[in-house]
Parts: structure tokens; C-alpha cells; sequence
């Protein structure tokens, strides 16, 4: 494919793919729960509504507030680009792993300076218990990560996620693990459940939203499509991840690859769904230990990639 | 090449430390009656003067030596400046550089508690005592200077000497000094008994016997100073007791020095003994977790930033361990990752810890507190100090594109490299692997410290109607000195990849390797900023602008506007993440309820919390009392009779002369 084809490609997916990955999540909990539930495309209607909407900001509020949702729809549209979530190759090399963790990690940053900028309260137990995920969270991601990276002898993500490194190819154990690790972690970064359900705005569960309580307008549409791009980019990843545990997936076409690899995030997606609507929300002091069965399975993909003997 | 001649960067080093100590002699001649501007060009003139002899001698050796009559004894007063010297020169340059700005109008601020003569004359001599360390190419001219930096520290930290908190502090400090220089000294003397000269390069270290000893002791003196766990105790005292400028210079540069240290004796001289290299890596690691952890339930901003200090100088001595384990068994590209990160790292550490030092120093003496329960919504009201101080948080936390992104970057890439190696035994992958883990919770508990530091200290509202009616944006001076920090950090971010191959040159010299082209930086960092600024700008302008904005309240449930004091507070924003980690910071609450019945009309609540020292009850505090108790029995000699003191001295002679007949 040509690369003007393939960045219109990347165009409609990120204007296509979001919306139903986050449609797919809620009509499957709907549908469990025996209700019709909203259409697939709901998100996108919102986001057109909220953008015809005016803006109301706190008069607390510097500019930090106002430029936030602006720096967090960047980094998630440079990491969409980067980063190999969809089964196609990305066409800018540069998907680093620390750089990754560490530009989501400017994401977060940011995202919390803005919910403490109003002086609210919600926004302020939102961020602190948004650093407190993200803490305990790091280290089960950069070890999964850097697990997939032993096995291709470099930090680069592109290298670790490419079909071409055949290193990796019947390594699935290695790839299960990480991918289960990925998921579990994408959950609790994402905040949804079982650690917070994301539908009741109350002060005792909120942290996605309480971060976001003062965002209006034009704002919030840039600020959830950022948080939705950037479950879209995990859930991708987490089905890349399962995609190579199948040996089958290093010999077929690329272009073939690439519908799987949308149909999966799709399908991660529809999973998601299914968890959310079965599961109940964990003690806020119980959250640790989900946090760490993230982290064993990272740590035995860590263990398979030192001990297992990949060969480059 | 060896160079003896007077070139320009060492006669630009003569040149500094005269005008220093002609700063010194007025300073102290004139006493308070010294003109701020002109103390201040003074001190000024001799950092700029570093900066040039570090851009022009880099990639040199000099070695030179001063005229024997001012040498010490019949050893010579000797200085090298090579590469290392001229990174760590440069820093104390830009960081002095930066002080010499902010000094005169801090300064004013604190007229009236300190003496100004005393203030000026003790940082020139600190200033040039800290360069004539690092260019000291033999031990005694390094104890030396070494002795004279931690005298001038010592009367800078007791700057505000009628207060009892610093008094309290200077104490401490001072002991922390005696201690890492008696270490140092007796590692010293040992290696002095083993080669047979006084000069560090000749002490060739590898595959020497007998020189674990000394060695080990020449890493914990430097390791006190430099504040790593469990020799850290001091810093959370000195730092906050110092005027700003003095606390910038001490965290930012002064630490870095004793890390100089470790580097020029141990790594430069080939020191291949295990033991000392897991040493480092060890207390690197626990000094890393212990710092930030400490640093996030804290509420007073400089102590805040003391033990993220200790956090940070912990990751630079972990990875000069690295470096320390990989040369030994050939891993030449691991090593030379590593040290050039621990230089990296040391480097803009240096930057952006001076860059919030002076933000808490501007904040300081703009409201009068550093407490963060009184603070709030200062980035109304002190704009450039918030942007400076915003940019140095973000710059602690290693976010991209800024420095120590590209310097924690380095360290991480070097722990990876080491797990690949299959040739390695699977303890040392595991124990690589660990620690890459345990720097990303670092760097996650990092984050929450900082955010917390900014977040409550410069946005929201203001806690107190103290700091709601005084807060005002600084002068121009201090102004500045933020703003050429700030800039500086961005700029060692973004030029990242020339200065990586440039210090990976460095350390490979001092590894005595051949330089690699896989020891580098490949993250295309100018490209991703300039295509973020340019989204940003444009969906800023196009998207967000044009709207129409409405000016409102907080949102409160609809009960109208909240109290300044309804906000969150420093603890009740850490107190999740402390909550897990309570067996290391055991953090007591005490309550205090007072009221004709407690339970049920309570009149006036009291609600403490504080932070149990184990590491000072457990340890400092027991030694300190039975050295007491010691001195005390020692006591007893001293009748004050002279009669028995002659029979102290009548016996002491027969015990030497009988020593004398019989060996």
C-alpha cells in the first residue's frame, strides 16, 4: 500500500475504531443487563454535541486547564501512530518502550495538574487516586514490556511487535502472559472496572471522571476522545499480543494481519464488555491485589523470556 | 594529549579562583555594609569564566601544578582538567551562574536574619573549594579543599543562626562532615601505604590486592556526603535550613562533587572488586526507593525536594554500580552506557534541582512559608515562578522531551542491555530485571510527589489568607535565574543525542574502552516535540480558542462556592500511596479531642500526623547517646588536679619508652 493510502487508512480507523470499541463495551454490558442500550456510534454523536456546546471553566482555573485536553489528544495521536496496535506497521519507527510508558506518563501528568487546577475536591481525589493506580502500575507494564524486549534483544516496540523477527514466533506461553499482564494493567490505567466502575459519578468511586468533573464543551470532547484512543491503543496492543501467540500469524499476509488485528481490538473489546457487565467493583484497599496478580504474570513472562533461551 | 602550558581554560580556572577569593576577603572586610550588585557581579564573573574553560578544555588533559611555595608540606598543589572535570566544572559554572542572579534580590528578603558579609564571604570560598575539589588531581590536595567546602557549607547552612531549627540542623550537618571526611581520610592513607604516592592516577587499581578496604571506605566518606541511604539522615536537615541559593548549590552541585569523587578514585583507577561495586548498587537502589518515599508524605516543599535529592543521587550511584560490575567481566557497551548515564544524570540533576530549590526559595519569600498546608493558587499570581517550577517538576519525573527523560532513559536502557546477555548468570539477569522494576515504581511515586508538590503549592486556591493577600511575583534577578535554568533544561532535553555521544566518549575513556556506536541515544526527541507543539498549537487555535468561554465557580454539588480550605491537603493527596508503604514510613496520627464530652460535643479537634525516624531511632539515636555516655565515663579524668595530671604524663612517657626500647 502506498503511504498516502495507508495514512488515510490511519485516518478513518482513528475516526472509525475508537468510537466502536467504546459503543461495543457499553452495548454488551447493556445487552447483559437485558436492556437495548445506546447505538454503536453514540460516542461520536456525543462528541459532535459536545462540540456545538459552550464552555464553562472554573474562574480558579491558569492555563493548564485550558491546554490539557490539546496536549493529551497530541501524545495519544503521536503514540496511535507509533505504536503497532493495529495489525498493520506503523510507518514511523520510534515506538521505544521506555518512551512510550514515559510519554503516557506525560499524559497523566498533565490530565492531573488540570483536575488540580480548579481547586475542587473531586479533582483532587480523582488524581490522587489516579498517581496511586499509576504508581502501583508501572512496574507490571515496563516488565511485561521489557520481557517481549529480551526476546528481540532491543527496547524498540516496533522490533518486539513486527512478524519479521521470527525469535518470537513460538513463544507462546511468553506472549499469553504478557498479553493477559497487558490487559490487566490497560484496566487498571483505564480505571474501568474492577477497580472503578466507570458509569456512577460518586465520590467514593470515581477517578476517570472525577478527573474530568469540570471539563465542558469542546474541551471534554477533546478529553474523552484522547481517554478512548488511548483504550483503543491498549486493547490493540493486548490482541497483538495474542495474535503472536499463534504461530499461524507469522506466515500470513500482512494485509490479511491487518483486518484480524481491527477485528481483534473489536473483539478485546466485546471480552471487556462481557468482564464489565459480570464483575463487581473490588474494595478501593483491595485494589493492590489486582494490581499484583498483574504483576506475577509479568514477572513469569520475565522469568520465560531469561530462562527460556530465546535464540535471536 | 598532555598539555603543561598556561592554555586558556586553565589560566580561565586561576583567573576564578582569585576573583573568589578577593570576594571572600571583601565580603568579609566590608561585613553588612557589602552592595548586593556588586558581591554579586563578583561572584558572577568567575562562573562564566568556568563555563568558558569548560566549553574550550573539553576533550583535553591538562595537568598543572601550582609554584611549590604555596604546595602543602612537600606535596604538591596539583589540578587536572579533563573531560569529567570540565562536566562537572561546567555545571557549578551555570548553576553559580544562576545563584549570582537570584542572590541580591533573595537577599533583601532576609536583611535582617543573616549577615551579609559572612553569607557573600562563605559561597565565594565554597564556590571555589568545590572547583579546586573536582580539579584536584592528588588526595591531599582534594582533603584539602574538601575540608575548606565543607567548613563554608557549614557556615552557609547556619546562615540564619538564631533560629534553633538550624542550629539543630548545622549540628548534624557538621557531624556528617567530620564523618565522611575521617572515612575518607583513613581510605586515603590506606591507599597512600599500598602505591606509595599521594596522586590518583597512581593508583591503579585493577587487579590489585588489599585494595577492597580502602576502597570501600573512600565510597561510604563519598556516599555520606552525597546522602545516599543510610547515610542520608543529614540532608533532610541542612537543606531546609539554608537560604535557597545555599540549598540550590548544595543539592545541585555539592552532592554531584562527592559523586565526582567516586567516579575519579574508583572507576577512573579500574577498581574491579566485586564487593565494592554491589555495595554501590545496593545502597543506589535502596537510597532511590527510601528518597522518593520520604519525599511524598512531606509537607514542607525543601524537605520535599531534600529527599528527592537523595532519590536522585541514589540512581546515579546505581548506575556507577552497573558500570562497576560490567567492566570487570567485559561487558564494555553495558558499562559505558551506565557511566554515562550516572554523568548524565549528575548533570541535569544539577539543573533542575538548583531550578526548584530557587522556585521554593522565590516562593519563600514572596508568602514567607514553605508549608504546603498553607499554600495554593500561586500560578495567578507568581506566573514565571509557576512555568519555571512546572517545568522542572515535569523535568524530575522524567517526562519527554525534557533532560532527565533522556538521562533516566540511559540508566533504564543499561539495566535492559544487562538482561539480555545470556552469558550472565541468571541471579545477575533476575537482579537487573528487579531493579528495572523498581525504577518504574520510583519513577511512579516521582510522579506522585511532584504533582503533589506543584499541584498544591501553585495551583487551586490558596489555603491560608496569608499567602491569598501576600502572594506576589518575584524580581527580575530571581526571576531570571528561574528562567535560565528552565531554559537550560529544555535544551539539554532536546539535545540530547550529540550530548549522549559526547559522554559516552568520557566514559569510555575512564573505563579504558574502546567508545561503541550502540552506546547512544535514538529517540528521535526534536522530532516528537516540535510535531506535539505543532498539534497542540494547532487544535488549540482552531478548536479550543474560537469558543465561546463562560466564567463560573467550581463545581460543588450545588452548595455554592467551596472553602479554600475544603481543597485537599498534602497528606489526605499522598495518603493512599503512604497507606501501602506504612511499615517503612511508620507515620503516626495522634488525635487530640477536647470537649465537655469527647464523643458526643466535642469543642477542639487536634489532628497530628507525624513520621516515626526509624533509620534515626533506631540507629543515629542510640549511637549518639553512647558516645555520649562514653565521653561522659571519659569525664572522669579530668579531676582538674594537677597533680594527677603529671602522673598521666610520667606514665605516658614510660609506656613510649619502654614501646621504643622493646620494638
Amino acid at each position: 500500500m502506498t503511504p498516502i493510502l495507508q495514512w488515510l487508512a490511519m485516518l478513518v480507523y482513528l475516526i472509525v475504531v475508537p468510537p466502536l470499541v467504546i459503543g461495543i463495551i457499553r452495548k454488551t454490558k447493556a445487552r447483559l443487563q437485558n436492556r437495548v442500550g445506546p447505538p454503536l456510534f453514540q460516542f461520536l454523536f456525543d462528541l459532535i454535541k459536545l462540540c456545538q456546546k459552550s464552555e464553562t471553566v472554573s474562574d480558579t482555573i491558569c492555563w493548564i486547564f485550558r491546554s490539557t485536553s490539546a496536549i493529551n489528544f497530541a501524545i495519544m495521536l503521536v503514540l496511535a501512530v507509533l505504536l503497532p496496535w493495529t495489525g498493520f506497521k506503523p510507518q514511523i519507527h520510534g515506538a521505544d518502550l521506555f518512551f512510550v510508558v514515559y510519554a503516557f506518563a506525560l499524559a497523566k501528568f498533565f490530565t492531573i495538574l488540570a483536575a488540580l487546577d480548579s481547586g475542587s475536591s473531586f479533582g483532587a481525589f480523582g488524581s490522587s487516586r489516579e498517581v496511586f493506580l499509576s504508581a502501583l502500575v508501572e512496574p507490571p507494564v515496563i516488565l511485561s514490556l521489557a520481557a517481549l524486549g529480551i526476546g528481540v534483544q532491543s527496547s524498540d516496540l516496533y522490533q518486539a511487535f513486527s512478524f519479521e523477527s521470527l525469535s518470537m514466533a513460538h513463544q507462546s506461553a511468553l506472549w499469553g502472559l504478557v498479553g493477559i499482564s497487558i490487559v490487566m494493567s490497560s484496566l487498571v490505567e483505564l480505571s474501568r472496572m474492577p477497580i472503578d466502575d466507570p458509569t456512577t459519578h460518586l465520590e467514593l468511586t470515581m477517578v476517570h471522571e472525577a478527573m474530568t468533573i469540570e471539563n465542558s464543551g469542546r474541551n471534554l470532547a477533546l478529553t474523552e476522545y484522547a481517554h478512548v484512543l488511548r483504550m483503543t491503543i491498549l486493547f490493540g496492543l493486548t490482541f497483538q499480543c495474542f495474535l503472536h501467540a499463534v504461530p499461524w500469524a507469522y506466515t500470513a499476509g500482512p494485509l490479511l494481519i491487518g483486518v484480524i488485528g481491527i477485528i481483534g481490538v473489536l473483539l478485546v473489546a466485546f471480552g471487556v464488555g462481557i468482564f464489565e457487565g459480570l464483575a463487581v467493583k473490588l474494595q478501593w484497599r483491595k485494589n493492590p491485589d489486582f494490581i499484583a496478580y498483574s504483576l506475577t504474570m509479568s514477572l513469569l513472562a520475565c522469568f520465560i523470556a531469561v530462562g527460556g533461551g530465546i535464540v535471536k | 594529549m598532555i598539555h603543561n602550558s598556561l592554555v586558556l581554560p586553565t589560566s580561565l580556572v586561576a583567573i576564578a579562583a582569585f576573583i573568589w577569593a578577593f570576594q571572600a576577603l571583601i565580603s568579609l572586610l566590608s561585613g553588612r555594609k557589602l552592595n548586593q550588585i556588586f558581591a554579586a557581579t563578583l561572584f558572577g564573573i568567575p562562573c562564566l569564566c568556568l563555563i568558558v574553560a569548560a566549553l574550550t578544555g573539553w576533550n583535553h588533559d591538562y595537568v598543572f601544578a601550582a609554584p611549590a611555595a604555596l604546595s602543602f608540606g612537600h606535596i604538591l598543589w596539583q589540578q587536572k582538567l579533563d573531560s569529567l572535570a570540565c562536566a562537572f566544572i561546567g555545571l557549578l559554572g551555570f548553576v553559580g551562574l544562576a545563584v549570582s542572579f537570584y542572590s541580591p534580590g533573595y537577599l533583601s528578603h532576609l536583611k535582617d536574619r543573616i549577615h551579609l558579609g559572612q553569607y557573600w564571604a562563605s559561597i565565594g570560598l565554597f564556590m571555589m573549594s568545590m572547583m579546586m575539589v573536582v580539579l584536584s588531581a592528588n588526595a591531599v590536595t582534594f582533603l584539602v579543599f574538601w575540608e575548606i567546602m565543607s567548613c563554608s557549607s557549614l557556615a552557609l547552612v547556619a546562615s540564619e543562626h538564631k533560629e534553633h531549627e538550624v542550629q539543630r540542623a548545622s549540628l548534624i550537618y557538621l557531624g556528617a562532615t567530620r564523618i565522611a571526611t575521617a572515612f575518607l581520610t583513613v581510605g586515603f592513607l590506606i591507599m597512600y601505604t599500598h602505591f606509595h604516592s599521594w596522586e590518583f592516577s597512581a593508583w591503579h587499581l585493577a587487579g590489585a590486592h588489599n585494595v577492597v578496604l580502602p576502597s570501600i571506605l573512600i565510597l561510604l566518606g563519598c556516599c555520606i556526603k552525597a546522602g545516599i541511604w543510610p547515610f542520608h539522615v543529614w540532608l533532610p536537615y541542612a537543606h531546609p535550613a539554608a537560604p535557597s541559593p545555599v540549598s540550590a548549590l548544595m543539592s545541585g552541585v555539592m552532592i554531584k562533587i562527592a559523586i565526582y569523587a567516586i567516579i575519579r578514585v574508583l572507576v577512573g583507577n579500574g577498581s574491579d572488586s566485586i564487593v565494592v561495586a554491589y555495595v554501590a548498587f545496593g545502597l543506589g537502589l535502596i537510597s532511590s526507593f527510601w528518597g522518593v518515599l520520604f519525599a511524598l508524605v512531606q509537607h514542607d516543599l525543601k524537605k520535599l525536594l531534600a529527599f528527592s535529592s537523595v532519590e536522585n543521587v541514589g540512581l546515579i550511584l546505581l548506575g556507577i554500580g552497573v558500570a562497576l560490575l560490567a567492566r570487570p567481566t567485559g561487558h564494555s557497551v553495558i558499562g559505558t552506557l551506565a557511566l554515562a548515564a550516572a554523568i548524565f544524570h549528575a548533570l541535569n540533576h544539577g539543573l533542575f534541582k538548583a531550578l526548584l530549590f530557587l522556585g521554593v526559595g522565590a516562593l519563600d519569600a514572596s508568602v514567607h512559608t514553605r508549608d504546603l498546608r498553607n499554600l495554593g493558587g500561586l500560578a495567578a499570581k507568581m506566573p514565571w515562578t509557576s512555568a519555571c517550577f512546572l517545568l522542572g517538576s515535569a523535568a524530575i519525573c522524567a517526562l519527554p522531551p525534557l533532560n532527565g527523560f533522556a538521562s533516566k532513559w540511559m540508566l533504564y536502557q543499561s539495566l535492559f542491555r544487562t538482561t539480555w546477555v545470556s552469558s550472565l548468570s541468571a541471579l545477575d539477569r533476575g537482579v537487573a530485571l528487579a531493579s528495572l522494576g523498581v525504577l518504574g515504581l520510583v519513577g511512579g511515586l516521582a510522579l506522585a510527589t511532584f504533582t503533589k508538590a506543584f499541584g498544591i503549592a501553585f495551583l487551586g486556591k490558596a489555603r491560608s489568607r496569608a499567602v491569598a493577600t501576600q502572594a506576589h511575583e518575584v524580581g527580575t534577578g530571581m526571576k531570571l535565574a528561574q528562567v535560565i535554568l528552565a531554559v537550560s533544561c529544555l535544551v539539554v532535553g532536546l539535545a540530547a543525542r550529540p550530548l549522549t555521544s559526547q559522554l559516552s566518549m568520557v566514559s569510555a575513556g575512564l573505563l579504558g574502552v574502546a567508545v561503541s556506536h550502540e552506546v547512544a541515544f535514538p529517540i528521535p526527541i526534536a522530532v516528537f516535540s516540535l510535531s506535539l507543539i505543532g498539534i497542540v498549537l494547532i487544535v488549540y487555535m482552531l478548536f479550543l480558542s474560537p469558543n465561546r468561554v463562560r466564567r463560573h465557580i467550581t463545581w460543588e454539588c450545588g452548595f455554592g462556592e467551596a472553602l479554600a480550605r475544603a481543597q485537599a491537603t498534602s497528606i489526605s493527596y499522598s495518603q493512599p500511596l503512604a497507606r501501602i508503604f506504612n511499615p517503612a514510613l511508620r507515620s503516626e496520627l495522634s488525635v487530640n479531642i477536647v470537649g465537655s464530652d469527647k464523643r458526643h460535643f466535642p469543642e477542639v479537634i487536634t489532628f497530628e500526623p507525624e513520621l516515626g525516624k526509624p533509620l534515626e531511632n533506631l540507629v543515629y539515636r542510640p549511637a549518639t547517646e553512647f558516645i555520649q555516655y562514653l565521653a561522659k565515663w571519659f569525664n572522669k579524668l579530668q579531676t582538674g588536679s594537677v597533680h594527677l595530671y603529671l602522673l598521666y604524663v610520667c606514665i605516658t612517657l614510660v609506656a613510649l619508652l619502654f614501646i621504643g626500647i622493646r620494638l
